[in-house]
């Protein structure tokens, strides 16, 4: 397993090639800096995950209207399900907004409970 | 009673011919000035693709308006008349001018902190110059 993961955190982060034979050894000092998860275990696997941002706090959006079906629709299973907040990576606040907003869409058939058959 | 604000959306049968729409439209309009409400807006959006199957049938033709009122019994009787008009297959209203007046708040709090903010960066600059002049001062007795 530990033969696997070299190569693989090499891969993720471009920043480390130039030290690439160096290996695990080289450690805090070089690739680290670039990493912006901080100080981790050198040994476990390590993903670098992007992180998330709620897109609706990025368009300064201040209600979610209804009627817009195709933005709620990347928010929607095909069947018709809510994604979940660790899904798309919306904040609360606007989860909140966009759940009643999706269910509102699907009473008026912009957007649909299940898929059809 | 404080004003309200309504969104109400109907869909007609697809094959229903424009005049029936319009007349729907006109007893809504009529029915609802009765009654002392205000149609702000209609928006006829046309023949659409309804998201699942409604009464057999996939597509529909949308209808939207907004009215304000002061007295809510109105909505009750403008549901009640698209429930008995043929052509209509579905129909939606929702109340809005809550969330709008969350919406109005929310962005006055905005724009407050937006003017608050470069008058805030503004004044960072200013500090580091006053501690900078000193040094200055304390060279010139030592030369």
């Amino acid at each position: 397993m530990a033969e696997e993961n070299a190569p693989q955190q090499q891969s993720h982060g471009p920043s480390s090639g130039g030290m690439r034979s160096s290996g695990p050894g080289a450690g805090p000092g070089g690739p680290g800096g670039g990493r912006p998860g901080g100080p981790a275990k050198r040994g476990k696997r390590n993903f670098v995950r992007k992180k998330k941002v709620c897109r609706f706090c990025v368009d300064k959006a201040d209600f979610i209207d209804y009627k817009k079906a195709e933005i709620l629709a990347p928010f929607i299973q095909e069947r018709g399900k809510i994604l979940p907040r660790r899904m798309t990576g919306t904040c609360s606040r606007h989860q909140r907004w966009l759940t009643v907003a999706i269910k509102r869409a699907q009473n008026i058939a912009l957007l649909p409970f299940a898929a059809e058959l | 009673m404080e004003e309200r604000q309504y969104d109400l959306i109907f869909i007609c049968r697809p094959d229903t011919p424009e005049a029936d729409i319009d007349k729907v439209i006109a007893t809504l309009e009529s029915t609802a000035t009765e009654k002392g409400a205000k149609i702000e807006s209609v928006a006829k959006w046309g023949r659409k693709r309804m998201a699942y199957r409604v009464q057999k049938l996939h597509e529909g033709y949308f209808v939207y308006m907004v009215i304000k009122t002061t007295h809510g019994e109105v909505v009750k009787e403008l549901e009640r008349r698209l429930k008995v008009a043929d052509p209509v297959i579905k129909y939606l209203t929702v109340r809005l001018d809550e969330e709008l007046k969350r919406q109005e708040k929310l962005k006055r709090h905005r724009e407050r902190r937006a003017a608050r903010r470069p008058r805030k960066v503004a004044a960072a600059p200013a500090a580091p110059v006053a501690p900078t002049a000193p040094p200055t001062e304390q060279s010139a007795p030592t030369a």
